[in-house]
């Protein structure tokens, strides 16, 4: 076996918490059980793997091997890397009739025709899911198992998930083979980045919680009702109420997508004083708002019935998700387009 | 030292030191006795006044306190008069109309109970809509064979040109398409057509579904299919006498409105042993 490969099944399985690297063996499959019946999981990682390789050079593990390995830690702890979103555009009204052998073919044939030194390796799983994983080398070097970019397409979407590499110059070809394999003529980046995956699809497949309002019956909802005292009277019932309903309305009553922060950035005009003399010169005054947050929509969610803000929300702060965007740019009212605003 | 005592008694503890103040010197002229004496004579005043200070407090305290539970014992007498009134208000009501024919209240809560009860049914039609705020919510849902599976919403604008506000459609349906041909024009056949989608969609899904749990053991492998369900590939194996036969079939439904496959194609790759020397396979296609 490969040292290369050796080396590079080693430091994925170092990657693995030490609790879950026999399950995500099984799911590689590529060593049997009785195998990994002789390995003992409680020793430290450091001879876990070992004992690994050792297995893997039995079974002579080749680069694919250790490529499918690799798609699998990325599959389970997808949450380590930022996903960006990207969305292709098609004229044709045809029916597309996906066929998962096809697109492996034309995108490996287009790849591979502008640059020769890449190993590319692909992984279906059940919810119509294809997993890429491109290992990047240059025209004059062999593939650097190191450095990889990772892709999801769902089959019959135009949306891409990228998670972005360090040779962003590679990203042209790229988009270029995913067009072509896909039967789309172009492809653009959007702006929406998070570390989860599955709530980046959830946003752009709206799997994502909605209120919609309708006679059909619905199984009514548990609130979480503490033990009424009846000496406490709530003067304020009624904006609790309709805080609740508000909040309700606009962002759902399901879970929301897991998003990281959002980003706006203002190019507006300063707006003072005419006789405080400041900023007098017409330039727009160029500020960045960022806001962070381990589950911002949540946190968002939770500002109004909390007390720290109006309820409804900024509407910045609110479309998010419907407009599927985590990076805006606010520019001065001119006339009626949705993505400006005003500064106060 | 007692407080409230003023005048002119000096204390024992004082007495000593008047008196040596006295024998120290007949420096200190009588004015600083006097002094002394008034110092503490407003000594005891302070006193005096701060303890009637205090036991106004606590005497207002304790008036506040009787007028809180003076209140409060008045305020559930009303209560209580208030849900009396009621009570015999609906009393009156119920004692005086006939159990035979229902009060005109009665009536019209029995009448709102049967429209929602019809609302509700009518989502079981497939199609039905909400008027809301800014426009109407539609509900599509969809069924196969008996099963009810998903329910899709569609939010929509009315003013100033019907659009969709938001849905919950899956992104491979092509709705953008039917929305450019049919919204503006005949929103009755938009959503007849959007719904023939969502219906045949759900059924595929739902027969690829079954076929993989019903027929887990007689397939090979998992099924191919796509977001649509509109390919399927699968193998299964046909066992004849010692032989087992694989076979490949491969469905394409080239109507998206429907749950049938409009091309299949079934494969046979077997070895014959008289022509493995001359042809690897034979195939079959049957279209």
């Amino acid at each position: 076996m490969d040292e290369i490969v050796a080396e590079y099944i080693r430091r994925t399985v170092l990657k693995i918490p030490r609790d879950e690297i026999k399950t995500v063996l099984q799911k590689w499959g590529f060593l049997s059980e009785a195998q990994l019946q002789t390995i003992n999981f409680c020793q430290i990682k450091e001879n876990i793997s070992q004992d690994v390789v050792q297995l893997c050079e039995e079974n002579s593990a080749g680069v694919k091997q250790a490529a499918v390995l690799d798609i699998i830690y990325n599959h389970i702890y997808s949450n380590k890397r930022v996903w960006s979103v990207y969305q292709m555009n098609k004229t044709g009204e045809e029916t597309d009739f996906f066929d998962v052998t096809d697109f492996k073919k034309k995108f490996k044939r287009r790849l591979q025709s502008a640059l020769t030194n890449v190993t590319i390796n692909f992984r279906e799983y059940e919810d119509n899911a294809i997993w890429i994983r491109i290992a990047w080398g240059t025209p004059y070097t062999k593939p650097n198992q190191y450095k990889t970019s990772y892709v999801v397409y769902h089959s019959q979407t135009p949306y891409v998930f990228i998670s972005v590499s360090v040779l962003k110059r590679n990203l042209p070809l790229l988009c270029q083979a995913l067009v072509a394999a896909s039967n789309y003529h172009d492809i653009h980046e959007m702006e929406l980045r998070s570390h989860s995956l599955n709530s980046l699809k959830d946003i752009v497949f709206k799997r994502y919680s909605q209120n919609f309002q309708s006679y059909y019956p619905r199984p009514i909802q548990e609130r979480n009702v503490g033990p009424e005292n009846s000496r406490i009277i709530q003067e304020n019932r009624n904006e609790k109420e309709r805080i609740q309903r508000v909040n309700s309305e606009v962002f759902g009553d399901g879970p929301q997508p897991k998003l990281e922060f959002a980003r706006y950035k203002l190019e507006t005009m300063f707006k003072s004083d005419p006789q405080m003399n400041v900023l007098n010169k017409k330039e727009p005054f160029r500020c960045l708002v960022k806001f962070s947050s381990p589950h911002l929509l949540e946190s968002l969610k939770s500002l109004a019935p909390v007390g720290m803000a109006d309820a409804p929300l900024s509407p910045l702060l609110t479309c998010i998700p419907h407009k599927a965007r985590n990076y805006f740019k606010i520019k001065e009212k001119k006339g009626v387009s949705p993505r400006s605003f005003v500064s106060p | 030292m007692e407080p409230g005592r003023g005048g002119l008694t000096p204390d024992f503890s004082l007495a000593g030191e008047w008196r040596g103040k006295m024998e120290e010197g007949k420096a200190y002229s009588p004015h600083g006795v006097f002094a002394h004496l008034e110092m503490l004579e407003a000594r005891a005043h302070e006193a005096d006044v701060k303890e009637e200070e205090a036991k106004q407090q606590e005497e207002k305290l304790a008036r506040l306190k009787a007028r809180v539970q003076e209140l409060t014992l008045q305020r559930d007498e009303l209560q209580a008069k208030v849900d009396l009134q009621q009570k015999r208000q609906l009393e009156k009501e119920g004692v005086a109309s006939d159990p035979a024919q229902p009060s005109a209240q009665a009536v019209l809560e029995w009448k709102i109970k049967r429209v929602k009860a019809m609302l509700q049914v009518f989502c079981l039609t497939g199609i039905s809509g909400k008027l809301t705020k800014q426009g109407v919510c539609f509900c599509i849902s969809t069924a196969y064979e008996g099963t009810y599976l998903d329910s899709y919403y569609l939010d929509l604008l009315t003013k100033p040109e019907v659009r969709i506000l938001r849905h919950s459609i899956p992104i491979f349906i092509p709705l953008e398409q039917l929305a450019k041909k049919y919204l503006q024009t005949d929103i009755r056949r938009f959503l007849s057509v959007l719904s023939n989608h969502l219906n045949a969609y759900a059924a595929r899904k739902y027969q690829a579904d079954q076929l993989q749990e019903h027929f887990s053991d007689q397939i090979e492998g998992t099924l191919q299919t796509n977001s649509l369900c509109n390919l399927l590939v699968f193998n299964y194996n046909v066992p004849n006498k010692s032989k087992t036969f694989p076979f490949n079939v491969r469905l394409l439904y080239g109507d998206l409105c429907s749950s049938i496959p409009t091309k299949v194609t079934v494969s046979c790759t077997w070895i014959s042993p008289l022509c493995s020397a001359l042809a690897p396979h034979s195939k079959k296609a049957l279209e």
